[in-house]
């Protein structure tokens, strides 16, 4: 993966990318397994961050999807225009709009692969089932099982999720004065950065 | 460019003024191709900060702020004699440490505050700091009974915070950082000077827990041989951080800087398998980013700690790898 196309993904999990990223994104990772990957565990992170718990994380894309799929044209059309409208706005409405094409590029994916196996319509699959993390719940409606055809997805499950911020919370205190300690040295506060640290050690 | 007065006919007047138009064009285009929008005026204010605080006595306090956390209190001096400085700081609040540096030459500059010092290179067309950041200067607010003058920090990409700077106008002293973050536009941390002085005794009525010598890791002092862990590398940092120190590969700690913000890798190998996951913890502007992973087989944690976006402390991550897989 390019270090353009992480710069994409960053960009589109802050909220911050433009559309040119975002169409970056969408017309590769069709192609890159390691894109999906790397996309999946950025959502997994930001879920984590966000408190969220990951299986609650579900999908939503019954009527794009399917609409898309039934041929409806007209429920399509209004789905791109909204897209693009969102597209145009500034940064806090782009969030939704990233999640939503990237979420429909998901799903659309695993339903092209599933229809060409079993030629199931989309509506079949729409069950709750185990959620691949970190794609949003757009329109809180049913959830769609949406993991990348039979790729597995790294699922952090609740009790690893807490785990990891335990983890992430004792490393802060082991590490932070040695760093405080280059911090110091390296940015224009002279000592001050050893007030980040909680508990100053000798 | 100075016009004659005389009234020596029109076209030579027209020439001069034709030339002169040609040549500030010129500077100017070739300014703006090798540094687009570097600020000259603030890159300067920068490059005396950097040398400010090495290079001034001073002693004051200074609060500190983030989050809802209580404000913190802290004593400051900092002295200069003899070619060398002595610095400390005693936390009034809290628990009650003090941090002490003696004897740091004054010509012992470290990375960090190379990159601030980018005056000259921008005419070679190397911009530094200024292709990373976007600076301007705007009036300051009054910080510890000194006129302050404003520094605008904001961040060219996603990897780093904005920051925004008030500096002693006589001395160019840093005396309020708030570190914001660009997305939400909130300030995530702030230090500010209360009280200032540039002549006055050190207080020293400050009932002192415990303290601590803080080191001194420079890039050209090789650390003492020490081994934590297998030779690793960390295969990619944004644009214009560089390392803090010599950094062994077997040492489980490497640290980056790019003048403003500072971010530190550590490795550990561990003896046991771990489920693959990430964690993150904050306080203010300081992130904690954990992963636990296999690389080639062996499981470890990588942690990511520092003043940076969890982006930034995540991609960092994803590019840590062994020496030897990547020289394959």
């Amino acid at each position: 993966m390019t270090e353009k196309m992480r710069e994409s993904l960053s960009a589109l999990m802050d909220d911050e990318a433009n559309e040119l990223e975002l169409q970056r994104v969408l017309s590769q990772i069709g192609d890159s397994e390691e894109l999906r990957q790397t996309w999946v565990r950025y959502n997994a992170t930001r879920a984590a961050i966000g408190g969220q718990s990951v299986a609650h994380l579900n999908i939503d894309i019954s009527h794009r999807v399917s609409a898309a799929l039934k041929g409806d044209s007209s429920a399509a059309e209004r789905d791109k225009q909204g897209l693009s409208e969102r597209l145009l706005r500034p940064l806090a409405g782009f969030a939704v709009a990233a999640s939503v094409a990237a979420t429909v590029v998901f799903g659309g994916q695993q339903l092209a692969q599933l229809g060409a196996a079993g030629g199931q319509p989309a509506i079949s699959i729409a069950a709750s089932g185990p959620s691949p993390v970190g794609l949003v719940n757009i329109q809180g409606a049913t959830p769609v099982y949406a993991s990348h055809g039979v790729q597995s997805v790294p699922v952090l499950e609740p009790a690893a999720h807490q785990a990891y911020q335990r983890l992430a919370n004792q490393r802060m205190q082991m590490y932070l004065q040695e760093h405080a300690e280059h911090a110091a040295l390296n940015s224009p506060h002279g000592l001050i950065p050893f007030a980040r640290v909680s508990k100053i050690r000798e | 460019m100075t016009f004659s007065g005389s009234p020596g006919g029109i076209f030579p007047r027209l020439l001069t003024l034709l030339i002169g138009v040609i040549v500030s064009l010129t500077a100017a285009s070739s300014w703006a191709v090798s540094c687009p929008g570097a600020d000259q005026e603030a890159l300067a204010w920068l490059d005396k900060m950097s040398r400010s605080v090495h290079e001034v006595s001073y002693n004051g306090v200074v609060t500190f702020q983030r989050g809802n956390e209580d404000m913190q209190v802290i004593q400051v001096s900092h002295s200069v004699e003899g070619g060398t400085s002595s610095e400390q700081m005693t936390q009034l609040t809290g628990q009650g440490a003090q941090v002490v540096r003696v004897d740091h030459p004054l010509h012992c500059i470290h990375p960090g505050h190379k990159l601030l010092r980018v005056g000259a290179d921008l005419n070679t067309g190397d911009c530094g700091i200024a292709s990373h950041y976007r600076f301007s200067v705007a009036d300051g607010e009054r910080v510890a009974g000194r006129t302050a003058v404003r520094i605008q920090i904001k961040p060219l990409d996603m990897y780093r915070y904005g920051y925004i700077m008030d500096l002693d106008r006589n001395t160019g002293l840093l005396l309020k950082t708030q570190t914001v973050h660009p997305g939400q536009k909130r300030v995530l941390e702030k230090f500010q000077f209360a009280d200032l002085s540039y002549t006055g005794r050190v207080p020293n009525g400050a009932e002192v827990n415990l303290v601590h010598e803080a080191q001194h890791p420079h890039p050209d002092q090789p650390a003492a041989p020490r081994r934590d862990v297998n030779d690793w590398t960390v295969g990619w940092v944004p644009a214009g951080f560089a390392a803090t120190d010599s950094q062994s590969t077997s040492i489980g700690r490497k640290t980056y800087t790019d003048g403003l913000a500072v971010f530190s890798v550590f490795i550990e190998e561990l003896g046991r398998g771990i489920r693959p996951g990430e964690g993150v913890a904050r306080q203010g502007s300081t992130i904690s980013y954990t992963r636990g992973m296999n690389l080639t087989g062996q499981p470890v944690l990588v942690t990511v700690v520092g003043e940076v976006p969890i982006n930034t402390a995540r991609m960092v991550a994803d590019s840590v790898n062994w020496l030897r897989a990547n020289a394959d």
